[in-house]
């Protein structure tokens, strides 16, 4: 148990001291700014041109804020696998990775204390971001409760984004290609879990819609999840993680 | 301490080491000696736990490794070819994290961790990153590492590979140092190195064992030196010509300056060689006993072999 923690803080220092993770937070933080302090600009002018008649009102949250969520999230399917990229990878071309398997410690505490190290990182990014529909109750009103919501669902996302990276970080020696199969998994759970309109089957409808990424975090978004919604998130991360650690657990053997 | 039964590891087909039997006492320090590819590294990674053996049982203080690897682990230190040092961390924290890891309660990491540095002398650097460390600084940091647990064995694949001769020095020295506190199992492909910190030498080749024994016993079969280096002022074909006649010459050899005579011990004496060869007046200003062969052409008969079957592969 300790083990597991003391490898999580090694890597999330790891993480958040290098070279990319400071490049990717300031890419980010520009990347927030200029898009959020736009759509913030539109808003503000929106809501004061003069009502339309049977106009319908946009809350600043479902203007500003939603976007902001969906900006977020894209982001992190292209980033997230970026900061998780070296947690095993670099361990193996390094070959400290001989110091873990050579240590008393079993395969599960290593996957659990990266798996925490990647989280932690990520989830520094994404606080970072709620700075920005928290803020903007400086200058307007903001509906808190939604925001939480809504990062509570993001936060749930990250999750799964997380366990991913690291399942693709354990599955090759080079750092790159890591990053790609993150993207490509976090992309195919999108588009996979997307595709239900196209089929005839209705039963295949309902489960696909199920089992839809974006149906269950706009839930958040839009202040209407389901408790199935979590369990929907964590058992994914869970694959992931046990799939890495299967991973992690099979080199030994070879 | 360490107990090795018909250890047989496969790489696909290929063994890589093929029925190895050996035992090690507590607190010996072992000399594993062969050339490149004799499988000595495949050995340590068994016994260290890194990967499983095809066949064959490895026990470490009665506990088989593949049966119980978590308390294998910790009563091992291991530093594998390559140091695993993390790059981006402090020499300090890198030997707290490897004593957390190998479960050093928290009370005593510090001063366990201040023993390893004081063992390695690596206080002056222990602020720095490892990444910044040269390559001796490096492997002593692993060294550091493999033993900041105060384990019972250590396991030190080549650890002086790589390195320049100071560094050499300062490595076998400090092996030299680490003697009695652990059993110590060293591998090499550098016969010196054995003759300057082991006790006992394992020589391996192709993945058997070719010889087991102490050095004591190795070189005394062989104390009589068998060649003499020798240097002459002149007359040196004349003199080389004279003594191939002598009985008891088996071979000469020109080295870079002079040559050298091989004889057989019990037909003649280096006294009567030296003798012979004053009384020749060619001028003796050199005469040195050769280096003693006996471990030395042990090993050489086996990369001998290898070196041949180099070639045949590299023909094929
Ligand atoms: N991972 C591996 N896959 C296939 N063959 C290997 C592997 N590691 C080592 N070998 C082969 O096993 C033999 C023994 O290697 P090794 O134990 O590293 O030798 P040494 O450490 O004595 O130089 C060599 O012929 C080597 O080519
Ligand atoms: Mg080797």
């Amino acid at each position: 148990m300790n083990s597991m923690l003391y490898i999580a803080k090694r890597d999330i220092k790891s993480i958040v001291f290098s070279p990319v993770f400071l490049m990717v937070s300031s890419l980010c933080t520009f990347l927030w700014s200029f898009s959020y302090i736009k759509s913030l600009i539109q808003f503000a002018f929106n809501s004061s041109a003069p009502k339309v008649f049977n106009s319908v009102t946009v809350s600043l949250h479902q203007g500003v804020v939603t976007g902001h969520i969906s900006l977020v999230n894209m982001v992190f399917i292209f980033v997230v696998p970026a900061l998780t990229m070296k947690l095993i990878c670099e361990e193996k071309n390094r070959r400290t990775y001989d110091l873990l398997m050579t240590s008393p410690v079993s395969s599960c505490q290593i996957i659990m204390g990266k798996y925490i190290a990647g989280l932690g990182a990520s989830l520094l990014l994404l606080f970072i971001s709620i700075l920005y529909p928290l803020l903007s109750g400086l200058i307007s009103e903001v509906n808190y409760s939604l925001v939480f919501s809504s990062y509570l669902g993001l936060t749930l996302m990250t999750f799964v984004y997380v366990a991913i990276g690291l399942l693709s970080s354990s599955m090759t020696r080079s750092l790159l290609l890591s990053v790609i199969m993150g993207v490509v998994f976090n992309l195919g759970l999108w588009f996979l879990s997307q595709g239900s309109t196209s089929s005839d089957n209705d039963v295949f409808i309902a489960v696909m819609e199920h089992m839809s990424v974006g149906d269950h975090l706009f839930g958040f978004v839009k202040g209407t999840f389901r408790w199935s919604s979590f369990i929907y998130f964590l058992s994914l991360s869970a694959l992931f993680v046990f799939l890495s650690e299967r991973v992690l657990e099979s080199s030994r053997w070879r | 301490m360490i107990e090795v039964t018909q250890l047989t590891k496969k790489y696909g087909e290929r063994k890589a080491i093929d029925n190895l039997n050996f035992s090690i006492q507590a607190g010996s320090v072992v000399g594993f000696l062969g050339p490149n590819g004799a499988g000595k590294s495949t050995t340590m990674k068994i016994l260290s736990g890194y990967m499983p053996a095809t066949s064959g049982v490895a026990r470490i203080s009665d506990l088989d490794v593949f049966e119980n690897p978590l308390a294998v682990k910790s009563m091992i230190g291991y530093l594998p070819e390559v140091p695993p040092v993390y790059e981006d961390m402090y020499v300090q924290d890198y030997l707290r994290f490897v004593a957390h890891l190998k479960n050093v309660s928290s009370e005593n990491i510090v001063s366990y961790v201040g023993e390893a540095l004081e063992k390695t002398q690596l206080e002056t650097v222990k602020n720095r990153w490892v990444g910044n460390l040269s390559k001796g600084y490096k492997q002593r940091v692993g060294i550091a590492g493999a033993l900041v647990s105060k384990p019972k064995v250590l396991i030190l694949d080549e650890p002086t590979v790589g390195l320049d001769p100071n560094q050499v020095q300062e490595i076998r020295s400090l092996i030299l140092n680490l003697k009695g506190d652990h059993t110590l199992l060293i591998s090499t492909h550098i016969l010196s190195e054995v003759q300057a910190t082991c006790e006992r030498v394992i020589i391996i080749n192709e993945g058997s064992i070719v010889v087991q024994d102490t050095l004591e016993n190795l070189t005394q079969k062989n104390d009589t030196p068998k060649s003499y280096e020798v240097e002459v002022l002149r007359d040196e074909d004349k003199l080389k010509k004279n003594l191939n006649q002598l009985p008891g010459v088996i071979k000469i050899t020109p080295m870079s300056s002079g040559f050298e005579i091989h004889i057989d011990s019990e037909q003649l004496s280096g006294e009567q060689l030296s003798g012979h060869i004053v009384g020749s007046g060619s001028g003796l200003v050199g005469f040195r006993a050769g280096k003693s062969p006996g471990l030395e052409s042990i090993f050489q008969r086996l990369t001998h072999r290898k070196r041949r079957q180099d070639k045949q592969g590299a023909s094929e």
